[in-house]
């Protein structure tokens, strides 16, 4: 894309489960489709096991040799690079984890928690990658409630991590989830006051906020320092009973209906219904040349390719950002 | 930037999965205006379509130039060809068959003012029956199938559109002497080819040998790819060989794909040599099949364009 924003494309669509996504030859379909749309770069998920062969550095490494090995594979398909890669510290992990289950919000997990992170950082370093986007804690159903104390625990951590991403000359930005145990506008500000604004940024995902009952572009204009990352995508649906709540939910809300029959949470931009106010998010960005990178993601709302094409006809017809 | 010599269009074979199962992109205007969002989105220029759509047209939008203004609200520019998939019939349609022909006369003068509310480039027809209700192919059968798209050519022409016509591997002039014979018995004024690189490759046949030879009337082109030629009587097989033949369950792949037996790099290179310039239509009609996806296919050949074809001829 050709413009003053700097614009990405998510492939955790593609990767739906474990065994669907490991040939070279359909990630380069995917690679090539998201270039056909104008995307550039790409944001990788993080994930475990040898067959996440494009979501775990140490596989990644594997198959590819090295990180311009992996770069000169990304540029057969014409993306030029990584913008960035999620992790999420809380989810099930082989490789150093060893499938420990550990969590940010206790501090008895936080060395740990330090030292798995390094792979990845080094990664997106190694890449020339600008973002680790990480999920700053874990959902919500799982614990008590945090409470300020608990929140300056998890930001603790986060405060670590960020001094080795900023030495290894990356960012680290904390990426809220609906179902994230830090969960409301003012428990979010508390996380935000609980890390250092030098070395640890604000990933803003526009529908997250949204299902979350965040008003996403009130949120980025209060924020919009702190706002170091962005995932772009809609929503028809906001979270209007504490589903965040509910036991499992991950299965029961997300994926099960919320008790609501919802049954897909996130949608492409311009979607009828959309509760995300794309332009005007936009035109916020714009307004404080907002200079990080723009993901645009379709996380599991539908066919991959056709979310992709869709998404990038609303930035080419309706943002007018040229491909 | 100067102007480009080629533009893309998207010939619209679609199916995608909705909430009522698989549907085609002519099932409601929501999937309609998806599809072309998607053709719009990865840099396709404009459409082709089908005659036989022009109900729906009209029952769906009012009427083909109101569907064009719906194309074009979508950012395209227009639809540049429609193919008439005639159901040919040797008892009252069928090109070797004089008797039949003023019906099918008929059929293109109705067909013509249908269209004439939009501008057309090429109105693309199989040029013979289906194989197997044509055989024996005989000199004298190619030159009455000549001599109907001859007078077919000039109702066309006096519409501003372009009688072309395009061989499928199943058809009755599929072969490398028939085709060139068909064509020594038509008016090149009023009747071109229309090359499809597959469906040549499938027949046997060389697209790029074939296009050098008559590129002075080669009105367009569908790009599109295949894994295979057909071997035995796969070209005789009821309906259509390009579902039932047995040897092959999927013909037809987009632009790219590995194991490709089109050469691109060779087909653009004489596009340029020749010097053509207008429309290129893609097509990869049943991608769908063996796992296949109409929405990535279609980025890909758009890829390909984009990214190994425009390097060569832009």
């Amino acid at each position: 894309m050709k413009d003053s924003l700097r614009w990405s494309y998510a492939l955790n669509q593609w990767n739906l489960r474990l065994d669907a996504f490991v040939r070279h030859e359909d990630q380069q379909r995917a690679l090539k489709t998201v270039s056909a749309c104008g995307f550039d770069h790409i944001e990788l998920a993080s994930g475990t096991g040898r067959w996440d062969n494009i979501s775990r550095p140490e596989v990644i490494l594997l198959n590819h040799g090295s990180h311009q090995g992996f770069l000169d594979f990304l540029r057969t398909a014409k993306v030029q690079g990584v913008s960035s890669m999620f992790w999420d510290p809380q989810a099930p992990a082989e490789e150093e984890e060893g499938y420990a289950f550990r969590s940010t919000a206790n501090p008895a997990d936080s060395d740990a928690i330090v030292e798995w992170a390094k792979p990845f950082v080094d990664f997106v370093a190694g890449v020339g990658a600008e973002q680790l986007v990480v999920r700053p804690v874990g959902s919500a159903w799982m614990s008590p409630p945090l409470g300020e104390d608990g929140i300056k625990l998890v930001g603790e951590v986060w405060n670590r991590i960020g001094e080795l991403t900023s030495a290894a000359g990356i960012g680290l930005a904390l990426h809220y989830d609906c179902l994230g145990a830090v969960h409301t506008a003012d428990e979010l500000r508390g996380l935000l006051s609980a890390t250092d604004p030098a070395t640890v940024g604000f990933a803003l995902d526009t529908a997250e906020l949204t299902v979350g009952g965040i008003d996403p572009v009130a949120f980025y204009r209060e924020n919009a320092e702190r706002v170091t990352h962005v995932h772009l995508k809609d929503t028809r649906y906001a979270d209007t009973g504490e589903e965040y709540r509910m036991p499992g939910a991950e299965a029961t809300m997300l994926k099960g209906g919320a008790g609501r029959r919802i049954e897909r949470w996130f949608f492409e931009l311009g979607t009828e219904g959309g509760l995300v106010d794309v332009p005007a998010f936009v035109a916020a960005l714009r307004e404080n040349d907002y200079p990080g990178w723009v993901v645009v993601e379709s996380d599991h709302g539908g066919n991959p390719a056709e979310l992709a094409m869709l998404n990038s006809w609303y930035l080419q017809r309706v943002l007018g950002v040229t491909k | 930037m100067s102007e480009r010599k080629i533009k893309w269009s998207y010939m619209d074979h679609w199916r995608s999965n909705g909430p009522s199962g698989p549907v085609d992109q002519w099932h409601s205007h929501k999937t309609m205006s998806a599809f072309l969002k998607q053709v719009k989105a990865v840099g396709f220029d404009a459409i082709d379509t089908f005659d036989f759509r022009i109900w729906q047209m009209y029952g769906d939008y009012g009427g083909p130039a109101k569907y064009q203004e719906m194309v074009q609200d979508h950012g395209l520019e227009r639809i540049v060809n429609t193919f008439h998939a005639a159901d040919y019939d040797p008892r009252n349609y069928a090109p070797h068959i004089p008797e039949t022909h003023e019906n099918i006369l008929e059929d293109f003068r109705v067909t013509m003012g249908r269209w004439s509310e939009i501008e057309l480039d090429n109105i693309i027809v199989m040029p013979a029956t289906l194989y197997y209700d044509m055989e024996p192919i005989t000199e004298d059968k190619l030159k009455h199938t000549a001599e109907l798209w001859n007078k077919v050519g000039e109702i066309t022409a006096g519409y501003g559109v372009r009688l072309t016509c395009h061989h499928e591997f199943f058809c009755g002039i599929q072969s490398e002497p028939d085709i060139d014979t068909f064509y020594s018995y038509t008016d090149p004024e009023v009747v071109s080819l229309f090359v499809d690189t597959a469906q040549h490759c499938i027949a046997g046949l060389d697209p790029v040998a074939l296009y050098n030879r008559h590129a002075h009337r080669v009105s367009g082109f569908h790009f599109k790819d295949t894994h295979n030629r057909a071997t035995g009587d796969d070209h005789r097989h009821r309906p259509d060989s390009e579902i039932m033949a047995p040897t092959t369950g999927k013909w037809f792949y987009e632009m790219g794909t590995d194991q490709g037996l089109v050469d691109f790099r060779a087909t653009m290179t004489a596009v340029r040599d020749n010097g053509y310039t207008g429309w290129i239509s893609v097509e990869h009609d049943k991608a769908n099949k063996e796992g296949g996806d109409y929405s990535e296919s279609t980025a890909i050949s758009r890829w390909y364009a984009k990214n190994v074809l425009e390097e060569i001829y832009r």
